[in-house]
């Protein structure tokens, strides 16, 4: 017979087996510390501020904007002895306003005061040194744009909770606040070059007292912006906007009667329906008389011309009769096709609705062909001459590195983007543009000097907005460049003119001898002038 | 039998009790450490975070021109000045390019200035 146990035994068996339990479970929780959970401490938020944005860097990896660690100061006026004596100390530390620190300190109904935001490390050493009790430092972050104005306009600027509040600071806003703390936003820009377009084009407005201008320089295969400059621009490590400055991106944000560069596309539209050809003759003569109106040329004409000296001697009247052999309606889908008619979206926040006539009759078909009556931002238009260029492809512009062919559908002919080429070359070598043909580079492009608006309607005739849109290499461009002066003024150099050819194209020139060796592009051989002696 | 075991079971609630505490107390130096490792590293995070912004700064296109332009003498250098692989001659006397690409018809004429550029600070 089994002798049962007694109770004793039982309690023994019953504290045994607990005792087990216990041992077991603190293996289990030894086990799953040590193997399943190595960081409990948090380790993977080392070294990120609170509310870090990521960085922005360019095409080559530069950095353009980062947030620095900073933090912002609070004081428990309960805890301070002397409110008065404090306030003046912190004050002096910080740069705080002495009067409004000494008010909350004396305001019992608030248990923190905010002494300071966006501390630097120096100010906060000020701070400890003071010694005062009762002080708390907040950690935080600030913006920094290490190229400061030179990017200023296309990076934009983050408000003080580090929101982006305009340019790619905006547009890329949710990118930059969800992305992994140790990775960055690399976008298209290319830091040689806006370095490059932004001193020329900068120099170019000092020398001709423009108003405004801007430039920007784009893969045509891509849509990639390698650059875009906007003056006057502004410090945006200095949230201070002067009398001199600007936050206004003049290439996205404001739209212009561009004025003659509008002529590419009316022979890209009149080469596509075969409405001409390059050698076919045109009479100019002294106007051109449609209805009530008279289209007159901005400079002297030959009587006649070939539709070639039309685009390369940028005649109003030639360009006229063009546009209005294919008409108003056929004229309105080719402009929608390129995307001239809607808003241009890309990554920049800012953008400009076009400008365009609710009747588009034969006058408004005319004048449109020579770019007046169409308002359309810059940037907008950059990309409709990107896709005359490109072999015909519709191509949207995009701020983000890419690798990837990005045109899109084919808008006009392949054959037609070769000719348009060869006539643009035309205009570089024997028309308006020649002070753009520079030295091992072949460039093709078109100028352009549109009289602006006046304030109570009609024209102002000696008040300008020039430009000048180029592609390089010509026989395969994979580049264009864009550049915009408003209101520039002549000079004794070009003879008190202001035009195009003599403002706008010298400064893509220049541009495009500075860019394109950094972007590989191969040269052609060059003869080389002998110096008179 | 039970005696034993008994005794057995109270001496390694004993021995576990010191040994928990030994590990409890490692632990806590060893998180005061970790804490204090990790503080070092947020701070040195943050130092290189602010050089390399300074340095990206002061090594921006901008200044280097500058620099360049104030204490070497430099300018910018025309671009025909610069050439590529293949433009180079072949060894010989026909003097004809490494590649047999045909070359285009020069498409103008080199300065012999430098052509001037124009500075702008940041």
């Amino acid at each position: 017979m089994i002798e049962r146990p007694t109770i004793y035994q039982r309690r023994m068996v019953i504290g045994a087996v607990i005792s087990a339990a216990a041992f077991a479970l603190v293996g289990a929780r030894l086990i799953d510390v040590t193997l399943f959970k190595p960081n409990v401490a948090g380790g993977d938020q080392i070294g990120r501020p609170a509310m870090a944005r990521a960085d922005m860097v360019d095409r080559n990896g530069e950095l353009l904007a980062r947030d620095l660690p900073v933090a912002d100061l609070y004081a428990r006026p309960h805890t301070l002895d002397d409110k008065m004596q404090a306030a003046r100390e912190l004050a002096a530390a910080t740069g705080a306003d002495y009067s409004r620190l000494l008010e909350g300190f004396n305001n019992t109904k608030h248990p923190y005061v905010l002494v300071a935001r966006r501390l630097t490390p120096d100010a906060q050493d000020r701070v400890m040194h003071l010694g005062l009790p009762g002080l708390e430092f907040e950690p935080s972050a600030k913006r920094f744009y290490p190229n400061g104005r030179g990017t200023a306009q296309l990076l934009g600027v983050t408000d003080p909770d580090g929101k982006g509040v305009s340019g790619l600071e905006q547009g890329l806003d949710a990118r930059l606040r969800e992305v992994d703390a140790t990775a960055t936003v690399q976008l298209s820009v290319d830091m040689r070059v806006q370095y490059i377009l932004a001193s020329e084009v900068e120099a170019s407005r000092q020398m001709f007292h423009a108003k405004k201008a801007g430039g920007v320089v784009m893969d045509v295969r891509t849509g990639e912006v390698l650059a875009m400059v906007s003056l006057p621009d502004f410090d945006p490590n200095f949230r201070q906007i002067t009398a001199d400055d600007s936050d206004h991106n003049i290439m996205a944000a404001d739209r212009y009667e561009l004025g003659s560069v509008f002529k590419v596309l009316t022979f890209a539209m009149a080469m596509e329906d075969h409405t001409t050809r390059p050698d076919e003759v045109f009479a100019i003569g002294n106007g051109y008389k449609i209805g009530k109106y008279t289209i007159h040329e901005a400079e002297h004409m030959p009587a006649v011309l070939t539709a070639r000296d039309v685009l390369a001697h940028s005649s109003n009247i030639g360009t006229a009769q063009i546009a209005m052999r294919s008409g108003p309606v056929r004229q309105a889908a080719f402009l929608r096709s390129l995307g001239l008619l809607g808003s241009l979206r890309s990554e920049l926040p800012e953008f400009a609705r076009p400008l365009y006539p609710t009747h588009w009759g034969t006058i408004e078909t005319a004048t449109i062909g020579f770019g007046h009556g169409i308002a359309v931002e810059p940037l907008a238009y950059i990309s409709a001459a990107a896709s005359v260029v490109n072999g015909g492809r519709r191509i949207i512009p995009t701020f983000l590195k890419t690798d990837v062919d990005r045109r899109g559908a084919q808008v006009i002919k392949p054959e037609t983007s070769a000719e348009m080429r060869e006539l643009l070359r035309y205009v570089v070598t024997n028309g308006t543009g020649r002070k753009a043909d520079i030295a091992g580079y072949d460039v093709g492009g078109k100028t352009g000097s549109a009289e602006k608006p006046g304030p109570h309607g009609g024209y102002q005739s000696h008040v300008l907005v020039t430009s000048f849109f180029a592609a390089f290499p010509i026989e395969a461009p994979r580049y264009i460049v864009f550049v915009l002066l408003d209101e520039p003024h002549g000079t004794k150099e070009t003879g008190g003119l202001a035009l195009a050819g003599l403002t706008a194209a010298p400064l893509a020139g220049r541009v495009i001898s500075r860019i394109a060796p950094l972007l590989g592009v191969p040269q052609k051989p060059v003869t080389v002038a002998r110096e008179n002696t | 039998m039970i005696r034993i075991l008994n005794t057995f079971c109270v001496a390694l609630v004993g021995l576990s009790i010191l040994a928990l505490y030994h590990v409890s107390e490692q632990t806590r130096v060893a998180r005061f450490e970790l804490a204090g490792v990790n503080r070092q590293i947020s701070r040195e995070h943050a130092t290189i975070s602010v050089l390399e912004t300074e340095w990206e700064r002061v090594a921006g296109p901008a200044r280097i021109q500058e620099l360049a332009a104030n204490h070497l003498g430099l300018s910018g250098a025309p671009a025909v000045q610069m050439s590529s692989f293949e433009t180079l001659p072949r060894r010989g006397d026909d003097g004809a390019p490494l590649t047999n690409n045909p070359i285009a018809q020069a498409n103008a004429q080199a300065p012999t200035n430098p052509v001037p550029t124009a500075r702008r600070g940041l």
